[in-house]
């Protein structure tokens, strides 16, 4: 069977009715997920696990990767429509890639075409994930081909390769970065070691036999660690919502932003898939670009269309771009895709080049999902603003407490231990103080995930070449990632040494 | 840049650092292979950490002093709500989920925000009743029930 042949069974699939409402609800709570300030695309994803895994107990292992997937991507990428509607309206990101939104979305409310711009990014957000999936169609056979080949030594580089980028791009010092990979890897050995049967600071404990949950460490950091910071910090929305009129954008708006939604399409989706840098990079870039080739820059930032059209592209198309390393070759580049790939592995699917082969329904059902859900997400973004405008309402005083008690249920759901749910709080507190002091945690999670790869793919390597490290400098694509890694470390400090401003990555 | 903060979270971690290799040290060395053990990669990230957590420490030194001021920080309500989570923890397999739940979301609205003890009693009651019932009744899933003593 050739790519169109599995395409078209994969919107087979993707047709089928329970997915397609599977494909709505991602959307819809995806977009909810994004209008709402405090609950971030990784949080969204993580908290809704525990009831996917429920709603598809019922089908056979392999369909219920594909519904629970379809719909977990869904709010992945529904987020990065709905976190432009509270920049443009209120001035405030819902997430932190809809940064650059506010500055020229909020302006454009201010002079009345709330709605254009509204529309514009719908726009531009489906044109992009459009981009980006055919992007993902054509990638995915080539990359799958070229990474059946790779043995432990290679995948051991890759994946060092992931956490050099993810560390070398988030947040502000690029220590902190590096201390959190290696927090995220040392808590991945505590359990019973999968190789040799010897448990691991366990200290005896049950409980830890196993490990620490990841789903519950994520929902603790990210969710409750931002709750926390709501209830300390005492934000709240501030500011009156900005009215919108006219939803269809005219003639002229879309002849300006139809160059700008391209170019932010093909520069989002190459960034997404990058390891490490996200949607968040792609929206600062595209706009970046955009300016340096307008030829009235001045425009940007007093309300110009183009200053929407391209990062709100950019940023779609990365979430789409960010899911190849995912599914060809197995390795989350981001903390989003990092909650996909656990939510994978929970139904015993390892993604990566064999899942192509081994489970095509798996993958090309998702992707073709994927399709139907932008479509879905452009209908329900244009005419329905103005009711998720609505969302941005919801009073803090509900909507903090309803937080931490879905988490609870989602972590109980799944692990019915009480102990997950202390090291829940306890992960909060951590990750209120550790992201307030810019400590990422994105490398954290990354670290977490990947530990336990990591470390088998190290030992089967090292068992090959009878325990010479030189198997990894030896294999050239091995040695390729690794001199990559090394660079993704390097370059930026080098920049920073020659006193220039470096571009980070501050997304969850 | 928060130079305390920083200063004592360095410490924090070279501790860390330095329990984890002392720690790994005790790990049997396991059949499996022969010079990669079980032990092998948590030493690792242990000297790293601990250099890594010097350098921070060093970076500390270096920074410049700041004049942020103290932020105010609702410590207040914050110690509320977590305590009645972590109570909500505790109490979620004795009491049920029902009962738990109706109670922190009824303290934390009324944390978050006095007043209209009718509205948050109605909405914590529809919210724990009804999670129960679709999960537990809809979708068969497990959630702890009613106590014994009760039902």
């Amino acid at each position: 069977m050739n790519t169109i042949d599995y395409l078209l069974h994969g919107f087979a699939t993707a047709f089928e009715w329970h997915n397609l409402v599977f494909a709505f609800f991602g959307v819809l709570i995806g977009t909810a997920v994004g209008v709402l300030p405090g609950i971030g695309p990784m949080s969204g994803v993580a908290l809704l696990m525990p009831i996917t895994a429920s709603l598809t107990g019922a089908l056979s292992p392999e369909a219920a990767a594909t519904s629970s997937i379809i719909l977990l991507a869904g709010v992945y990428y529904g987020a990065m429509y709905g976190g432009s509607t509270t920049s443009i309206l209120l001035n405030t990101p819902g997430e932190s890639s809809s940064v650059v939104t506010t500055l020229d979305g909020y302006q454009m409310a201010r002079q009345g075409r709330a709605g254009a711009a509204l529309a514009i990014s719908a726009i531009g957000s489906f044109t992009a994930g459009i981009v980006s999936l055919i992007g993902l169609i054509f990638l995915a056979k080539p990359l799958t081909d070229i990474a059946i080949h790779f043995g432990p030594a290679e995948y051991f580089s890759l994946m060092l390769l992931g956490l050099a980028a993810v560390s070398g791009l988030a947040g502000k010092s690029m220590t902190k970065a590096l201390i959190m990979t290696v927090c995220g890897l040392m808590l991945a050995t505590i359990g019973i070691d999968p190789l040799s049967g010897v448990s691991r600071f366990t200290y005896n404990l049950p409980v830890l036999y196993s490990g620490l949950e990841f789903l519950t460490v994520a929902v603790g950091l990210f969710a409750v660690g931002e709750v926390f910071k709501t209830i300390l910090e005492r934000e709240g929305n501030e500011g009156s919502i900005a009215k919108i009129n006219r939803i269809l954008p005219t003639k002229q708006d879309l002849k300006d932003s139809a160059a700008p939604i391209l170019r932010g399409s093909v520069l989002g989706f190459f960034i997404g898939v990058l390891p490490g840098a996200g949607a968040t990079l792609a929206s600062f870039f595209s706009y970046i670009m955009e300016k340096k080739i307008s030829k009235t820059p001045e425009e940007f930032g007093k309300g110009s269309i183009k200053g929407v059209a391209a990062p709100e592209s950019a940023n779609n198309a990365a979430a789409g771009g960010a899911m190849i390393p995912l599914l060809t070759l197995g390795i989350p580049g981001s903390g989003t895709t990092a909650i996909l790939l656990s939510a994978f592995i929970m139904y015993n699917i390892q993604p990566g080049p064999l899942l192509f082969n081994q489970h095509p329904q798996v993958a090309w059902g998702v992707i073709a999902s994927m399709f139907i859900g932008n479509l879905m997400l452009l209908i329900l973004n244009m005419p329905l603003v103005k009711v998720f405008a609505k969302v941005i309402e919801t009073p803090a005083k509900y909507l903090i407490p309803f937080i931490v008690a879905f988490s609870v249920f989602g972590v109980y759901a799944v692990q019915y231990s009480v102990f997950d749910l202390v090291l829940l709080m306890g992960c909060g507190v951590a990750g209120y103080f550790l992201s307030k002091n810019d400590f990422p945690l994105a490398p954290l999670v990354l670290g977490l995930v990947l530990g336990p790869m990591i470390e088998n793919n190290l030992r089967r390597a090292l068992t090959i070449s009878n325990n010479s490290l030189s198997i990894f400098i030896e294999k050239p694509i091995s040695l390729t990632f690794l001199i990559i890694g090394l660079l993704w470390l390097a370059i930026p400090l080098l920049l920073k040494i020659r006193g220039r401003k470096v571009l980070i990555n501050e997304e969850a | 840049m928060n130079k305390t903060f920083d200063r004592y979270a360095g410490i924090v971690f070279l501790a860390l650092g330095a329990l984890c290799i002392s720690e790994s040290l005790k790990i049997s060395k396991g059949a499996y292979g022969s010079g990669v053990g079980p032990n092998t990669l948590p030493m690792a990230l242990g000297i790293v950490l601990i250099l890594l957590s010097i350098r921070l420490i060093y970076e500390t030194f270096r920074y410049a002093k700041s004049e942020k001021a103290p932020a105010n920080l609702d410590y207040k309500r914050f110690a509320i709500i977590f305590a009645a989570a972590l109570l909500y923890a505790f109490f979620i397999e004795d009491l049920g989920y029902v009962i738990t739940t109706f109670l922190f979301l009824f303290v934390g609205f009324q944390t978050m925000e006095r007043g209209r003890v009718w509205s948050s009693l109605i909405i914590a009651a529809v919210f724990s009743f009804g999670v129960y019932y679709l999960y537990v009744d809809v979708l068969e899933g497990t959630l702890p029930g009613f106590p014994s003593w009760l039902s």
